[in-house]
């Protein structure tokens, strides 16, 4: 049980910014992660909240202007040896020989666009055998009977025919399959979900999302996953990090989450599902908009939007509030209450 | 593929028909006989009398006199039959064999210009993109956005006077001397004209050379953050390979079809650097040709002309197929 819930990459005051001509966007600012080895950690908020940054970092591939401008990325990969070494993501050189032995075959990644992640110019088996030569000794004929074995896994109907189509002739959901076999092709220890199925219907997504908990089982995968749904987070998550504008404003299980949601943006998402709402009444979507990201608010982020919103919370940052051994929320409502729950211990 | 290169060598037959009708009336939209016309420019110029047999002969050979179609039918039938382009009266030989004369070298001097512009494009397109904004990047730019402004026959000039000022040598022409020029064929005389050549290369390849650039960059640029690149990157290519295989393999569809309009626009531009330079290229013929009337000649050139800018346009087609399984696959 101990074993199981040992971490494998933990994030400590991570922020990325964009330096633009229009100025600084703080599009990560300050997170705090725990990706727990063969867990699901699903990392959800509104689209433009900075999911997709904080997770290109996993992996060092943030395009500029975007720059980790501080914070670690602790990943504890295992050598040779079989013995655990920790190495901080963060500090490696974008370019270098270290990060790209990790991309790809230690820490893989899928993205939101199928149909664009994948290069109309080659084949597919072209595009997954690139992938398996790089990081392994296999030959070319090796390579190419592993790519029909992964088409197999990803249950692509005649992989060996498949293997040789170019991805335009494929639709969404086989293309996203394709994906999903070249991600596992090196066996990742983890593998990053940037919202795999979002731009896909309703049925494929079911399929998909399927199929990747089913892969995750077989290859005891760590999985991080990102969504704006909070219907796919009940499916599948163990663990959840809310997120809102650059900032993780709660995290904890997936039960507490659904069951006891503190912060008011956790709240707010939460009656905003149609899944969840039991009557129409109830349904209630978020009130305004994300805010333009040059002019983030002071104080808390949420405060223009939230329905709990005091005079505080315009100009006091909320400090990370730990509720409890695995749950913290980052609002001013709570941070009182620790503070009494701190007194009342204190008496 | 095979398929698809045989339709569209057929598709060419059709268009060449119009190409060649449209031609014949162009050239023969000047009032009067073109016959009588330059028989009487020749016999004012120099001393040399036609007898109104040979007028009658003329006439009778290339139709003159019968409606215009008949004209056109004696004009194509000609050629087509006989490889008979008709006489050049400024020239005064057969147009044919002028135009055979001159072409090799025509296309030696563009083909060397156009490989002069891939080369030279292709290499600081991918640097100006790649690294956009540094100082490469604004150094290219700016002679770029020269090579553009400065018209090529300008260029032409600038370098001859400072080939003259400076080395004393003339960058005229695409020999040392006229008799290398009139010399059969040998080593040393491709030799010298690879001495020579390379001046009129760069004078012409500038324009285009200029603005392929411009193109390169700009579609690499739209290149390099698509998704496709992404994914590769975090799949652990390194950054040349991931260059190499994808944003650039992308952006070389428009370079590729440019192929079809850089051909003809470069033997076009390369008719006024020719006169400047004093090149042995079709273009100051072609000129003098249409100047002087002399409708066999010119119109015999517009064809070979026109000929050359279909096939650049199919071979530039087949190669973007070759490149691009989209096209092969017509999605
Ligand atoms: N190239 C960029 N230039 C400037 N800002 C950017 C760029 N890419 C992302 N951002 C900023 O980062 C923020 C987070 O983006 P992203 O991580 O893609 O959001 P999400 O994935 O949550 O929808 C965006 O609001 C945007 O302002
Ligand atoms: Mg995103």
């Amino acid at each position: 049980m101990e074993k199981m819930s040992e971490t494998l990459v933990e994030v400590k005051d991570l922020k990325i910014h964009f330096f633009t001509d229009e100025g600084v966007v703080r599009a990560v600012d300050g997170i705090d992660l725990d990706v727990k080895r063969g867990k699901t950690l699903a990392l959800v908020g509104e689209s433009g909240c900075g999911k997709s940054v904080a997770c290109r970092s996993f992996l060092q591939i943030v395009h500029s202007p975007g720059r980790i401008v501080s914070g670690e990325i602790l990943y504890t990969r295992k050598n040779e040896n079989g013995q655990g070494e920790v190495v901080d993501i963060a500090r490696l050189n974008p370019h270098g020989r270290r990060i790209r032995s990790i991309r790809g075959k230690e820490i893989a990644m899928i993205f939101q666009e199928p149909m664009t992640s994948l290069s109309p110019m080659y084949t597919v088996g072209n595009q997954i055998t690139e992938t398996i030569r790089l990081h392994t000794e296999a030959t070319k004929q090796e390579a190419w009977q592993m790519a029909i074995d992964l088409l197999d896994k990803v249950d692509i109907p005649k992989p060996d025919r498949l293997v040789e189509e170019y991805p335009f002739r494929l639709s969404g959901g086989m293309r996203q399959r394709a994906m999903i076999a070249m991600a596992l092709s090196c066996n990742p220890t983890m593998l990053i979900a940037d919202e795999p199925t979002t731009a896909l219907d309703v049925t494929t997504q079911a399929n998909i999302l399927d199929l990747m908990l089913d892969l995750q089982q077989q290859y005891h995968m760590t999985l991080l996953f990102i969504t704006h749904d909070l219907g796919v987070v009940a499916e599948i998550a163990d663990e959840v990090a809310v997120m809102y504008l650059g900032k993780i404003v709660e995290k904890s299980d997936v039960n507490t989450i659904f069951n006891e949601p503190k912060h008011p943006y956790t709240q707010a998402l939460l009656r905003s599902i149609p899944k969840i709402a039991v009557t129409r009444e109830e349904l209630d979507p978020i009130k305004g908009m994300v805010p333009n990201p040059y002019r983030r608010p002071g104080g808390c982020p949420f405060h223009p939007r939230c329905a709990k919103a005091m005079a505080e919370c315009r100009t006091v940052v909320p400090a990370v509030t730990q509720l409890n051994d695995n749950h913290t929320v980052q609002c001013l409502l709570y941070e009182d209450l620790v503070g009494e729950k701190a007194m009342e211990q204190a008496k | 593929m095979l398929k698809y290169i045989l339709q569209r060598l057929l598709y060419m037959i059709p268009v060449m028909f119009v190409i060649s009708i449209l031609i014949f009336v162009t050239i023969q939209l000047p009032p009067g006989d073109p016959i009588s016309k330059m028989m009487e420019n020749q016999r004012t110029q120099i001393n040399v009398q036609f007898s109104e047999q040979d007028l009658e002969m003329m006439r009778a050979r290339y139709g003159y006199g019968g409606p215009l179609h008949e004209q056109y039918i004696k004009w194509i039938g000609n050629i087509l039959l006989h490889g008979d382009f008709g006489y050049s009266f400024y020239k005064r030989e057969a147009a044919g064999k002028v135009i055979a004369d001159l072409m090799p070298l025509t296309l030696v001097v563009s083909i060397g210009s156009f490989i002069f512009t891939w080369v030279v494009a292709l290499p600081i397109g991918v640097l100006s993109a790649v690294r956009q904004y540094s100082i490469a990047d604004h150094i290219f730019t700016f002679i770029g956005f020269i090579g553009l402004a400065i018209p090529n026959f300008l260029l032409a000039l600038i370098l001859l006077v400072l080939g003259l000022t400076m080395f004393q040598t003339s960058f005229t022409g695409l020999f040392s001397s006229g008799e290398i020029q009139q010399a059969p064929w040998s080593l040393a005389k491709v030799g010298d004209l690879l001495k020579h050549i390379w001046i009129p290369m760069i004078v012409i390849g500038m324009g285009g050379t200029a603005g392929l650039i411009r193109i390169m960059r700009a579609n690499l640029l739209d290149e390099l953050h698509k998704p496709y690149v992404e994914a590769a990157r975090a799949r652990g290519l390194s950054e040349l390979r991931l260059l190499i295989k994808y944003p650039i393999r992308h952006a070389m569809n428009p370079f590729v079809s440019g192929f079809a309009y850089l051909l003809p626009s470069l033997v076009a531009g390369e008719a006024i650097v020719a006169i400047v330079m004093n090149l042995p290229t079709e273009g100051p013929v072609l000129l003098n040709a249409l100047l002087n009337l002399d409708v066999f000649l010119g119109g015999g050139f517009l064809l070979i002309l026109s000929l050359l800018t279909l096939v650049s346009t199919l071979l530039s087609d087949i190669l973007l197929a070759w490149l691009d399984p989209r096209i092969r696959y017509g999605s």
